[in-house]
Formats: C-alpha cells, structure tokens, sequence
C-alpha cells in the first residue's frame, strides 16, 4: 500500500469541505427561508391576528394617506389583510384539478403498466414525463388564449344547461376566466406526476396475484378493481397528495387564467378566483409602495400559511407513498 | 463509525460556515453593488495621472429597473443611443414594475427606478433625499370590446366608476346611452377588466375615478393597486398584455390600457373611447390632445410629485401622467456625475426627449415649463 502524498491529503480535505458544504446547502437553505418568512409574517400576524383566516377583503389601505398604528405596528390607514378568499380559491382549483386529474392518470397508469411493453411503453411513458416537463408560463398561455375562450363559448353554456340541477353549474359563464378553467391547467400539470407515481405503484404489483385473478375468470376490470387496486391503495392517494401539493403551489399558469379576483369568493363553477401563490406573486410590486410595509409582512404570512400548507401535504403524500410501496414489497413476499 | 463521524462533524462545520458567509452576504449585500461602482473610479484615478480628469472618461455603469412602460423606452431607444453620447457610459435597464423599482432606488441597488406613479407622502418622509424626476409624459386610454359599435364611445369618469362599483351593469343603460345620443348600444352585460398585478396604470386610472366620482374617492381611492369593490363579472389581467388578450377575448369587456399599448389593441379589433374632461367635451387620447392637457398644468410643486390628471382646457385629454426616474442624490463619484449627465440628456429636447425617441414609445416630450423643474431636480444630484 502506497503512502498517500501530501498533494492527495490536501485534495482529499478539500473535497471534505466541499462536499460538506454542498451536502448542508439544502438545509441552511430551508432553515433560512422559513427563518426569514416567519421573521417578515410577524408583524401581519400581530397586526391581523385570527381576522386574517376569516376575512374577505384585502386592502393595502390607503398608500398614498396617512398611517395607523394598531397592536404596536404601523400600516396603512384602512389597511386589513383577509385570506379567505384565496385560501378557498386555492383549495377550491385544486380539488377540481385532482376531480379531473385523478380518473384521467389512474387508467392511464394501467394501460401503462399492464397494456403496453418494450418501446411502446417506453415511448408512452417518455411523453407522459414530458408533459411534467412543459414550463407552466406555456400551459398558462395555451389556458389564456385556447381554454378560456372555449369554456366561455361553448363548454360553459354547454355545463350549465345539463347541469341546472347543480348549483355551482348553473351561470352566468362570464369570461371563462375562473375556476373552472384554473382547475383545467392545475389538471394537466398534475396528471403526469400521479400517472408516473401510479404506474410505478401498479408495476410493483406482483404478477402472481394478477395472473390468479385472471385465472379465476376475472375481467381485466375485475382484475384491477379487486387485485392490483387494494394493493397500491395508500400509495395511490399519496400519489394523488403529491397532485395536491403541486396543484396548491403552481403560480404562473393560474395566475393568468384565475380571473384574479378579490374581495369575493366564488358563486360557481366559471366565477373569477384567486391562489395564494398567485396573488402573492401578483401584489408584491404595489406591497412595496407601502411605507409601513404592513402590506409586504401581510403578503409574507399568506406564504408562510401557503408553506405550511404545501410541506405538511407533502409529508403526508411521502409517507402514504412509502407506506404504500413497503405494504407491496411485504406482500409480495409473502406471496412467494 | 468513526468514519461517518469525521463526515458529520465536517457536513456540520461546512454548515456553519456557510450560514456565516450567507449572514455577512446579507447585511453587506447593499455595499456591493455601490463598492463596485467606486472601485472601478478607483482603478481609474491610479492609473490615469496623465487623463484629462473628466468624468465621463471613466467607465460607470448606470441600473435601472422598474415600470415595464418606460422600459421599452430604456432599452429600445435611450440606451442604444446613449451608447454615441457617451461611451464609458453603461447603462443596465430592467422591466420589475413601479413599485419594485421606487423599492430598489430607495434600498440603493439600483441608480434610477422607473416609474408611474410617484412616491407617496409617507415614503417620502420615511427616506430623506429621493428625487421624483419626470422624464417624458405618458397616456391612458380606456378600451372596450362591444362589436358592432362603430366610432369612440363617450364616456364620463363617473360612469366609469359606477361600472366599476357594479352599479352600472349592461351596455345599454340609460346612463351610458344619455352620454352617447343616437348611438345603438347592445343588451350585453358589461365585463369590467382591472390590473391584477401593482401598476401605473392603476394608479391613474383610480385617480381619474377619485376625481369624478365622490363615493370613489371615500371608497376604493387610488394606488398602484386598490381595493376593488367585489363586482361578480369582474376579472383582473396581469400586465398591460393579459388585459388586452382579455378584453380581446371577452364580448362587452372593458378596460384601461397604456398608451404604448393603443396600436397593438386597435389591431385586436378593440375601440377606445372619448373622455369627458374637465371642460365637459369628450376628447381622444390623441398627441395634440395630452400636449394640450401638459402645457395646461400649472402649479407643479418643486418635487414635481403631482397628478396630472382632469386637467383644464378645452382639448386636454384627463388621464395623462408623468413617468419618473425614482433617484437617490445620494451618489458616489462617478457614478453621480455619469448619473447627472444621463438625466440631463434624457430630458434634454434635442437629446432623450427628441421625437424619434419618443414617438416609437407614444411618449409625449416634457412640457417647456416643466423641464427647468426637471433639471433643476438633477442639479440637486451629489456626493
């Protein structure tokens, strides 16, 4: 064994600290994002208290006025920071996304995973990856100029006389702008990521349990309904949570084809909404006119709850998917 | 054991020190940008003794950011041809939006922030020395898309105010129609479209409504982004852009617009309408029209922070507006001196104000009057 040269010794501490460095990046990064998000959500905390879940209106107050000081902060006089709004805009655009996302990735994911072999599977799977990889600016666009339009014109008409038993189908349709149209782009960003998780999930399925259920006579539906589907049962919805979380933070895209309303929440279907992770992107441009700054404090909170929101989805999702994927590896254990 | 130990306690010193280096980034992060500037005069004031020691010699870099309608003009137009006057000078130009660039001039990261909307009282008083300098004049333009309707429709900042509270909802009511004597209007409900993003343009077109309609002004009042009174049919569009794809898009939509914005949205087949001012006649947002509405101006304080909004006059059109460079007079060395210069050509009429600057951008030129104010403002520019 050849002694180690000091040359080599130095390169060798040198690429301790490096790696040391890169490896802890992640964490001094996460650690100080949250650090300066609760630090800047403090003085909106304070000044807003409860009333910021409940309340409907968001007012900067008036800028261009005088100041008013309230719990030992300062912000602009008339200034009240409510999130109720974008907080149901959010949820309310995710959940439709996952209504339309959900059907659409599960059966793909099992023609996927059980239909298709070699390169055809190869190349499905490719384009399914693919459309994850559409920057949302261009899915965004393809809503604004194409969606909108279209549910303006012909699919909203169209859902609100069928549906007139529903209330939240009946009209007015309006610009096409609004809910309907952001779960439509919040869909198409989420199918990907469920599709791939899910395919993953049903691959993992052992073949003996499929092959006996097709023995026994069953349909190719019977075989996914009562064999693969229990199998992959908690991965799936954790797959469908990663779909959530994704749904929640996506910004771009919504933000143009929202409608971005304020001050009300939603009647129906078509109504103009807001996300919270749009209007913080689209208000911190006038926030930073604010003297007091209440208004960028205010916009931090509404971030600090969207993180919260987002990170405790993921975590649930990651959990749900490991558990799935260790509920599999035990069966199929026992299955030999 | 003792090997993934050694990593750990490497991974955790790493950590330290790079939460340190972060820290220190952050509390100097606003020297940076300035030490640059100075270091580089510097460099020039050692090696050049036998330089002839005039400022605009030495390389400066000048950044700007801010209103995305000045920066077409920036870099389109001034920046290009600034190049010819003045070499060593650069000049870094950025499209943030208003309030982001009056932010950053007052932070110092950036020499001059762009934008429509000058700074509040408030601002003012909280950070001592920042200059509003007016650079050109600007114009707003409210547009619908009602098809069939031929011609400007008349509209008065009072209707407009109503639409926009809710109160006034079909293209066909009365009130609009009184305004538009033998015009046929539509029985189509009307889609009020705002800015869903801070702007300018906002912000005056709020003080038209706060000028005309008193329950506006008690209400909602004016800023760079409002508290709308909640009208179902309304959508907000983000940027100059989203509003005119929007009301392009949207039968009986309505909207307000930049003026560097009018030939693209005539080309989507939107109208424009005629304002009434504060004469009573209802004028086009056209060059003879807001020239008149600037020369009418009178009283401009010496900050040059004022509304230029329902001016007199028989032609004036009522939503003009200046655009600001948002400037520090504090600056260093060179960097003051480039900054000066800069500003001086800007306004100058054969220099940044001339016509084929302007006119590209559907800018108006400074007001004779108001341009001595301008440069007296730059004057105050300093170590």
């Amino acid at each position: 064994m050849q002694k180690a040269s000091s040359v080599a010794k130095t390169i060798d501490r040198a690429f301790h600290v490096a790696a040391g460095i890169a490896a802890s990046s992640p964490v001094v990064f996460l650690a100080g994002i949250v650090t300066i998000v609760v630090i800047q959500a403090m003085p909106s905390i304070r000044f807003n208290g409860w009333h910021f879940l409940t309340s409907l209106t968001w007012n900067i107050g008036n800028v261009y006025g005088g100041l008013e000081h309230e719990h030992g902060v300062t912000a602009a006089s008339g200034a009240s920071f409510g999130s109720r709004v974008f907080i149901v805009g959010t949820l309310a655009s995710s959940v439709i996304a996952l209504l339309m996302a959900v059907p659409v990735s599960l059966l793909t994911a099992v023609v996927l995973a059980y239909r298709t072999r070699g390169a055809l599977r190869a190349i499905l799977s490719t384009l399914v990856e693919l459309l994850a990889g559409i920057p949302s600016v261009v899915i965004g666009l393809w809503g604004m100029t194409v969606l909108t339009p279209w549910i303006s014109t012909q699919l909203g008409p169209l859902l609100s006389r069928v549906g007139g038993v529903i209330p939240y189908l009946r009209g007015p349709v309006g610009t096409g702008m609004g809910l309907l149209a952001s779960g439509c782009v919040l869909a198409v960003m989420t199918i990907p990521i469920i599709t791939a998780t899910t395919r993953d999930l049903l691959l993992q399925v052992p073949t003996l349990y499929r092959e006996g259920g097709i023995g026994l006579g069953m349909t190719d539906w019977e075989v996914v309904r009562h064999i693969c589907f229990p199998c992959i049962r908690e991965g799936f919805i954790g797959a469908v949570a990663l779909g959530f979380g994704r749904a929640m933070g996506e910004t771009m895209a919504v933000l143009m084809v929202s409608g971005n309303a304020v001050n009300l929440l939603p009647q129906n279907l078509y109504s103009p909404t807001s996300t919270m992770a749009a209007f913080v992107a689209d208000q911190l441009d006038s926030a930073l006119t604010d003297a007091s700054k209440m208004a960028v404090h205010a916009l931090s909170e509404l971030a600090l709850l969207l993180m919260v929101l987002t990170v405790a989805t993921n975590l649930a999702a990651r959990r749900l998917v490991s558990l799935g994927r260790r509920r599999q590896w035990r069966t199929g254990v026992d299955a030999r | 054991m003792k090997r993934s130990m050694r990593w750990i306690c490497t991974t955790a010193g790493a950590a330290g020190v790079l939460t340190l280096v972060a820290g220190c980034g952050a509390t100097t992060g606003g020297h940076t940008v300035s030490a640059g500037g100075s270091g580089a005069s510097n460099v020039d004031h050692a090696a050049g003794t036998n330089h002839v020691v005039a400022s605009r010699a030495q390389a400066v870099t000048l950044t700007e950011t801010g209103s995305s309608l000045l920066y077409p003009l920036f870099t389109d137009q001034w920046i290009q041809a600034y190049k010819s006057v003045d070499p060593s000078v650069t000049i870094e130009a950025s499209s943030t939006g208003s309030g982001t660039g009056i932010s950053q001039a007052v932070a110092g990261t950036v020499n001059i922030g762009a934008s429509d909307a000058y700074m509040a009282d408030q601002q003012v008083s909280q950070n001592q020395g920042m200059l509003n300098i007016p650079l050109a004049i600007s114009a707003q333009q409210v547009m619908y898309n009602l098809p069939g309707v031929h011609g400007h429709l008349h509209l008065t900042g009072n209707l407009l105010a109503k639409i926009y509270q809710g109160k006034i909802q079909y293209w066909d009511d009365p009130a609009i129609s009184a305004a538009n004597p033998g015009l046929h209007l539509p029985h189509l409900a009307i889609t009020p479209v705002t800015r869903s993003d801070g702007s300018g343009d906002t912000f005056l077109f709020t003080q038209f409504l706060s000028d005309t309609n008193p329950t506006w002004k008690n209400g909602p009042g004016y800023g760079t982004s409002v508290n709308w009174p909640p009208v179902h049919s309304e959508v907000a569009a983000n940027g100059n852009q989203g509003v005119v794809t929007t009301l392009a898009g949207t039968k009986g939509a309505i909207g307000y617009v930049g003026i560097s914005w009018l030939d693209n949205a005539v080309a989507k087949g939107l109208g424009y309408a005629a304002l009434q001012n504060k004469a009573g006649n209802f004028v086009l947002p056209t060059e003879t029209n807001i020239q008149a509405a600037a020369d009418a101006a009178t009283d401009i304080p010496k900050d040059e922070r004022i509304s230029l909004i329902d001016e007199p006059g028989q032609n004036s059109y009522p939503i003009i507006n200046f655009e600001y460079a948002i400037v520090n007079q504090q600056q260093r060395g060179a960097t003051g001196t480039a900054l000066k210069h800069f500003l001086e050509w800007a306004i100058d009429p054969q220099g940044g104000n001339a016509a084929k600057y302007m006119t590209p951008v559907h800018f108006l030129p400074l007001p004779s009057k108001v341009e001595p104010l301008s440069q007296a403002q730059i004057q105050q520019i300093g170590g």
